[in-house]
């Protein structure tokens, strides 16, 4: 009766989240006075639950959000498929696939050709030995009980002696097809250990060299008292399917048994012209890459490009770079030394060691003149000269796109910061106004879509630093330089201190902003995305080197 | 009782029975989860006529997980390290099975010594010596099982100290060292024999050397 109410109460609560989601649009049709406003929120709505349905953008990809029992089914599929063509049991089956790694062609094949070795490889029946028995394994490592276990057999009633815990008291035992008899506590606590500690899902028979697998009705017949171990074999089945297969991925955060399907990025060469980020489906948070495992979004860079961005602002060599191109050595002790003054005669502070900072030589040759430096080979000067400014530029340069990159990324995390303010700012608003806990969305929609934009242009300084300078990339910097602008200003609204009178306008232009940094966010995506497939973009030799 | 702990008082007590192997396991200390295994060299090999000691640490999730051996006794073979005693040997790793028992997997070790896998190495250096030149790997073999594992003395014996040059290349080969090492110490004064003798208990060999200073190898000259 409890439990029948308390089904009915969820199922409530369910609806309720979806009017959360759909309905605040369509209150605000009712009140606002603009309609153009609304069918831009609406498009905005679309974008941030999952694909428009009035057809795909270029930037996105088609993808299917399995949740763990979707997968389960597709497995079923595949094993009913196999069991149905080969005659055999669906367990049976099952042990075949996970042995080829669900590659049905190649195991219809494999098993046409020769079914026994198959499945002798497979673990599902065990090596033939017609000359030993079965039983020759477990004397051999009993040998050593010999004479206490031929005394227990003669003397008593109890036949069988466990070969691992040696206990003599338990009748409970268990084989597979090998026959190798254990008793069944000792199965259980060799499969809990094999699938929590070892996080294997191939339970081999514990006797010695024997490659029997366990099928599954056996493994969840010795975990029946053990719920958390089962689920976990469980999860362990579905993820080696997962891994199995191109065209899934599973959510790479913390805790989420979902997957995600997509086709349209399994192969290698498809990332060279798509960014597919794809979400789960289980919170707005969980969206990922398909194609690398970079967390979040990076459009519109592409995996390769992104990866080898990251790498760079991790690598020391930046900072090593630095100090090339500020920095000169000690002649003498080594140690590294920055020029803060105008005067080139240099004193080491470690080993008091004077030199010109323009030859390296020691001072003491220098006179009172510096310019007795000029006897260096002139050629030689004016190469390291040439090295040190070039190194000198292209550190530059990189720090230049690096520092707004980091700048948008830092800004994005402060948008939580900025959600907080926007809530209470929210709730405010709620009291002062008779407007209502819906009708406020519209700052909570606004925050969402500054966070979302600074992560585009985050990335989009990745890419400016790998494209190469002309026409294409200065168009791309127009697009970066109009999203930009707007998100700063919308940004700058959503700051300003709320008065409450002044609410509606500060709504009024609030959505107005959001929609537009939307659109210049999807235009600024929509551009990337078609040039990867038109091969517009030129990139600078690094990266044509690398790719 | 705890089942890990009448598997292993079993295994101990069936050790203690079964005298036909000549596989011996006795405590440590009162715990009978840290053992000392100990078993002879096996016939036609180099470490024939040695008693080899294994250091034995049963798990607690033993038998399920493997158990883990090494050896005491300093042995020269291409699965064990030279330096540590650690063992390579696929039964000690993934290929464990519940039902290998400490007995059966010493006696895994026992054939270990009669059937090395250079491609499979624990000790670089050791393997690297198996393949260039197997006459001079067994000597030294023979000659570690003769000091460390109580063997029987090799026919080039110690004895023969500084007659001929042959004779002393052998030596120093024999005792896994390179010629250079005990002709740099011997430089500074020290005897050959007590030079060789240092170096070998040092374990002056390979990547060894580097991680052994000069000022060490003097201080155990002196002491020696």
């Amino acid at each position: 009766m409890s439990s029948d109410y308390e089904f009915s109460d969820d199922e409530e609560y369910n609806e309720y989240d979806d009017y959360d989601d759909e309905e605040p649009m369509d209150v605000e049709d009712g009140s606002a006075s603009s309609e153009e406003v609304d069918i831009g929120m609406d498009e905005v709505d679309d974008d941030d639950i999952k694909v428009g349905s009035e057809g795909k953008k270029t930037y996105e990809v088609d993808y299917a959000p399995l949740t763990h029992q979707q997968v389960k089914d597709l497995m079923v599929t595949d094993i009913e498929y196999i069991s149905t063509i080969f005659g055999v049991d669906s367990y049976v089956a099952a042990l075949l696939l996970r042995h080829l790694d669900w590659n049905k062609d190649r195991l219809t094949e494999k098993y046409m050709d020769n079914a026994s070795s198959i499945s002798i490889a497979a673990g599902v029946s065990p090596v033939p030995k017609p000359s030993y028995p079965v039983s020759d394994r477990s004397k051999r490592v009993t040998r050593s009980s010999k004479s206490s276990k031929r005394l227990g057999q003669s003397s008593s009633s109890e036949p069988f002696l466990c070969p691992i815990c040696f206990d003599d008291t338990t009748t409970d035992t268990l084989a597979l097809s090998c026959g190798h008899t254990f008793c069944t506590a000792c199965w259980t606590i060799y499969t809990v250990s094999k699938i929590r500690d070892e996080g294997e899902h191939r339970i081999l028979c514990m006797a010695e060299n024997c490659g029997v697998v366990a099928l599954d009705p056996f493994v969840y017949k010795v975990l029946s008292e053990d719920e958390d171990a089962a689920a976990r074999y469980d999860e362990l089945l579905v993820r080696n399917y997962v891994a199995c297969n191109k065209n899934l991925k599973y959510c790479p955060f913390p805790s989420c048994d979902r997957s995600v399907s997509c086709p349209a990025a399994s192969s290698r060469s498809a990332l060279f012209t798509i960014v597919p980020t794809v979400s789960c489906g289980a919170d707005p948070k969980h969206k990922f890459c398909f194609g690398c495992s970079i967390d979040g979004d990076h459009r519109p860079v592409l995996c390769a490009i992104a990866k080898m961005w990251l790498k760079k602002c991790r690598d020391d060599s930046e900072t090593a770079n630095w100090i090339k191109s500020n920095t000169k050595e000690c002649s003498k002790c080594q140690s590294t030394i920055e020029k803060n003054g105008g005067c080139n005669h240099m004193t080491c502070k470690k080993c008091k060691y004077e030199f010109c900072w323009v030859c390296m030589g020691p001072w003491a040759e220098h006179g009172t003149a510096w310019y007795s430096c000029n006897r260096y080979d002139d050629q030689s000067g004016v190469e390291a000269r040439d090295a040190q400014s070039r190194s000198r530029a292209s550190l530059e340069r990189y720090l230049h796109y690096y520092n707004r990159w980091a700048n948008h990324e830092q800004s994005a995390k402060l948008s939580v910061e900025l959600y907080m303010k926007t809530e209470k700012k929210m709730e405010e608003m709620q009291l002062t106004t008779d407007l209502t806990w819906i009708e406020v969305q519209f700052m909570k929609k606004a925050v969402d879509v500054v966070e979302n934009c600074r992560t585009t242009l985050k990335w989009t300084y990745a890419m400016a630093y790998y494209l190469q300078n002309g026409n294409q990339k200065a168009m791309f910097e127009d697009n970066q330089r109009d999203l930009e602008r707007a998100v700063e200003d919308l940004s700058e609204l959503l700051e300003q201190p709320i008065e409450s009178e002044c609410i509606p306008v500060l709504r009024q232009k609030v959505t107005d902003k959001s929609v537009y940094v939307q659109k210049r966010n999807e235009i600024l995506l929509e551009d990337t995305a078609k040039g990867y497939i038109e091969e517009r973009w030129k990139w600078n030799d690094v990266v044509v080197d690398t790719l | 009782m705890d089942a890990r702990l009448r598997r292993v008082n079993k295994e101990i007590a069936d050790c203690k029975n079964d005298q036909s192997s000549n596989i011996n396991i006795e405590l440590i200390d009162n715990s009978p989860f840290h053992l000392r295994g100990s078993f002879e060299g096996p016939q036609d090999t180099p470490y024939h006529g040695g008693h080899f000691e294994v250091d034995i640490v049963i798990p607690d999730s033993y038998p399920f997980q493997p158990v883990k051996m090494k050896f005491i006794t300093k042995v020269y073979h291409p699965n064990v390290s030279s330096a540590s005693g650690a063992i390579c040997l696929d039964i000690l790793k993934d290929a464990w099975s519940p039902v290998l028992t400490l007995k059966s997997t010493l006696i895994s070790l026992q054939s270990l010594l009669c059937s090395p896998e250079p491609n499979d190495p624990q000790d670089a250096e050791v393997a690297k010596h198996f393949m260039t030149s197997r006459t001079s790997f067994e000597d030294t073999a023979r000659y570690w099982t003769h000091v460390y594992a109580g063997g029987p003395a090799p026919s080039i014996g110690l004895g023969s100290t500084g007659k001929i040059g042959g004779a002393l290349r052998d030596e120093v080969a024999i005792a896994g060292l390179e010629r250079a090492h005990v002709d740099q110490f011997e430089a500074i004064g020290f005897e050959r024999n007590k030079v060789i003798d240092v170096l070998r208990r040092l374990n002056y060999r390979g990547a060894n050397v580097a991680k052994i200073t000069d000022d060490k190898v003097v201080e155990e000259l002196l002491k020696a």
